[in-house]
């Protein structure tokens, strides 16, 4: 553990980010298109902003429930002919994920934050098996060897000339530099969409989950999502355990703050899932494995989610909707995008370093690159307190808890 | 996390503000002799009821601003990465003399760099309020300890200034600083029993008095403000600034459209994250002084010494040379001129 180079290196990264002309004009265009969608999101529908309130509520009465909502909803779940797991630690998650996959089969994924945070995609490719990331970002980022750098947007830092130049590599040579927007996304269309209906493992995360039902939201809008949960004979989900609210009514509230604050005033799809796909058409009798999956798997993370809720200051990370809002109000962001972060970005990202992940060089280097403006939990609809979050970790690390 | 987190993950930047204020109760290390000189021809007394508290950042602007400097230059050489957090360390091998390097800026902008501690107290002045400044014994609010993350060391601090201004007969204290002022305000009470003391934001007295007043600026100029993220999102002095620059004749007030008020950007300056990342903290300085020159201004208001400093450096930067910056209280003061 050499904890000196460890933030020299972090420091050169951050910095050739801020030098990074390219970077900074990507960024300075999706954060004004961004604050421009989200005001006439609001605008819009200007009742958010209380529905965001209640949200919050949701939030705080269901976290110190994750546990017994788990549990419900994997009841639910499994009364449904899907199955549903508590994956206590990252390694477990990864264990059920891959004992449910094997080897050698063909994998296509939808964007998950949470198999992300698990590092799923490369340790399935270290079982023998081939994965797609099929949301279009996440698929320049895998196919670039890069990481994600916003948690919405994972290629925010990648202009549209290099996009061209990979796609004329891996897709077809007749994506050039002069290619527009719409025959790239054509292009990748066409490559992935024989990859869905080949696939024997569809695998998603779930914005949040109603444990009376079981049932996973998921909000997209490439259609992505959809392809990769119904084409396969297999669906997996990995989901956080702070994703769990306890109703159908709470999950849809959650979605509709989540999706807006996100900028967009309605999103093309939102997926409800809470079991294998079924008919009972002939002679009613219930039959699984109609049109979509046969098979339905929920795995739950617990991860260190649990213990991260019994800290009264920091557990508010864990009402985090993921709506991506706070990164393009935060000034570091803006030059350095998911540079400044671990698995999670900014300084929210350093209380998910610290507790969830375990890692407290990187927490320190995060907590301290954070400028404590509070701009984030101006923008933030769970109002979370970041600056708070991170003096409380800064007091940690030189006092103890 | 563990029971304790090894300190030796602090960067040293960070210590090395926090051991000055503990030993010396300002955050450059500055002696007793060279501190509260700036008031020493204003004949303020030194016992009342209500005091002017001046902190830090104003007083050593000078200071703070020849050493973020040099910090800038180390980190961008070729030494450069990891050497300003550990400057505490280094400085000796370097062969920098700090308090030479002090005393250097105090001759060279001592005047200057106090205009805004001045003329707020001449606007109090004006405004017939009657106070005093604690001078050389004025305690130090510790707002970097509890930024950095020393909050035992804030409240031990906390309790002794405490002290001190109580047993100096201090009821009410004026503020300027927005960091002295949001620990003053909303810190101490967390950490002290049956705390009383009245603290209001210099601003905030200003507003009161506002439809009494009659300001006219001496030219007609166009002026964005810039507001510090302390005052909007920690004290929510959001309208205060902006009441009163609307109120002096011959100001025309610009803002950006979107980062004014409560969404204002970071100046870069926040928190000590200067002392940590010196570079980086420059881009964003670049950064928040070109979205505030998008208003055309001929002058960048705001009310911060760090704020100020950044500003400066920003345009600076930009070779932006027709653009001045001013603190608040200079305005006002200027306004009050008959």
């Amino acid at each position: 553990m050499n904890q000196k180079s460890d933030f020299k290196s972090y420091k050169k990264d951050i910095m050739g980010a801020a030098h990074n002309d390219r970077l900074r004009l990507a960024l300075t265009r999706a954060i004004k298109s961004f604050r421009n969608n989200v005001k006439n999101a609001l605008e819009k529908y200007p009742h958010t902003v209380e529905l965001a309130d209640e949200v919050k509520h949701i939030k705080e009465k269901s976290i110190p429930r994750m546990e017994e909502l788990a549990e419900k909803a994997i009841k639910e779940i499994e009364e449904n002919k899907g199955k549903g797991y508590i994956a206590r630690t990252v390694d477990d998650a990864r264990n059920i994920i891959a004992d449910l996959v094997g080897t050698g089969k063909l994998v296509v994924t939808g964007k998950t934050m949470t198999g992300e945070e698990i590092g799923l995609r490369k340790h399935l490719e270290e079982c023998g098996n081939e994965v797609f990331e099929t949301d279009l970002g996440e698929f320049i980022i895998q196919q670039m060897g890069s990481r994600p750098m916003h948690i919405l947007s994972p290629s925010i830092h990648v202009p549209r000339e290099d996009v061209a130049r990979l796609f004329s590599r891996i897709i077809s040579d007749e994506i050039t530099p002069e290619s527009n927007i719409a025959e790239m996304v054509a292009a990748a269309r066409e490559f992935l969409r024989e990859k869905f209906f080949q696939a024997d493992i569809g695998i998603s995360g779930s914005n949040v989950v109603a444990a009376e039902t079981g049932t996973l939201f998921i909000i997209e809008n490439e259609g992505n999502i959809r392809l990769s949960t119904s084409a396969p004979p297999v669906h997996i989900a990995i989901v956080g355990m702070e994703k769990l609210v306890p109703t159908l009514a709470d999950a849809y509230k959650v979605s509709e703050v989540t999706w807006r604050y996100a900028n967009y005033t309605v999103p093309s799809y939102v997926s409800m899932i809470s079991g294998p796909s079924k008919t009972g058409d002939i002679e009613k009798v219930t039959t699984y494995g109609a049109h979509g999956p046969k098979d339905f798997h929920v795995i739950f993370l617990d991860g260190g989610r649990t213990e991260l809720a019994k800290y009264p200051r920091l557990k508010q990370a864990l009402y985090c909707l993921r709506c991506g809002g706070c990164l393009y109000e935060c000034p570091v962001f803006a030059v350095t995008a998911g540079n400044f972060g671990d698995k999670y970005f900014t300084g929210i990202g350093a209380v998910w370093a610290a507790i969830v992940n375990k890692d407290m060089e990187k927490a320190t280097s995060i907590a301290y690159t954070c400028l404590t403006c509070g701009r984030c939990k101006q923008r933030c609809p769970m109002q979370i307190d970041v600056p708070e979050m991170i003096i409380e970790l800064r007091k940690s690390l030189a006092e103890g808890d | 996390m563990g029971k304790r987190m090894e300190s030796n993950l602090i960067p040293p930047g960070l210590t090395y503000l926090a051991d000055n204020i503990i030993s010396t109760q300002n955050i450059l290390g500055i002696t007793k002799e060279q501190s509260a000189r700036w008031a020493e021809h204003l004949n303020l007394p030194k016992q009342a009821e209500t005091i002017f508290f001046a902190g830090c950042g104003y007083q050593y602007s000078g200071q703070l601003e020849a050493l973020m400097s040099l910090v800038r230059q180390i980190d961008k050489s070729v030494i450069g990465a990891e050497l300003p957090m550990r400057f505490a360390r280094f400085q000796k091998k370097l062969g920098l003399n700090l308090p030479g390097i002090y005393s250097k800026a105090i001759s060279r902008g001592g005047a200057g760099e106090v205009q805004p501690l001045e003329a707020a107290i001449k606007v109090l002045r004006n405004l017939g309020i009657s106070f005093g400044y604690l001078a050389e014994t004025e305690p130090c609010c510790g707002a970097p300890l509890y930024q950095s993350g020393f909050r035992e060391k804030f409240a031990a601090n906390a309790r002794q200034a405490y002290g001190k201004l109580k047993s100096a007969g201090v009821k009410q204290v004026i503020s300027v600083v927005p960091y002295c002022t949001n620990a003053l305000q909303n810190l101490f009470p967390q950490y002290i029993d049956d705390y009383d003391l009245e603290v209001k934001h210099f601003l905030e007295i200003v507003t009161e008095y506002l439809p009494s007043l009659k300001l006219r600026y001496p030219r007609k100029v166009k002026v964005t403000y810039h507001d510090p993220c302390q005052m909007v999102r920690y004290l929510n002095l959001v309208d205060e600034p902006r009441q009163i620059l609307k109120a002096i004749e011959g100001i025309k007030l610009v803002e950006p459209e979107w980062t004014k008020g409560e969404w204002s950007t970071c100046c870069g300056g926040g928190g000590g994250f200067e002392a940590v990342f010196p570079e980086l903290s420059q881009v964003l300085a670049v950064n928040r002084a070109s979205e505030l020159l998008e208003t055309n201004p001929d002058i960048i208001i705001t009310h911060c010494p760090g704020c100020v400093m950044q500003l400066k450096d920003g345009l600076r930067q930009l070779k932006v040379e027709n653009v001045e910056v001013m603190d608040i209280s200079q305005v006002i003061a200027a306004a009050m001129e008959k």
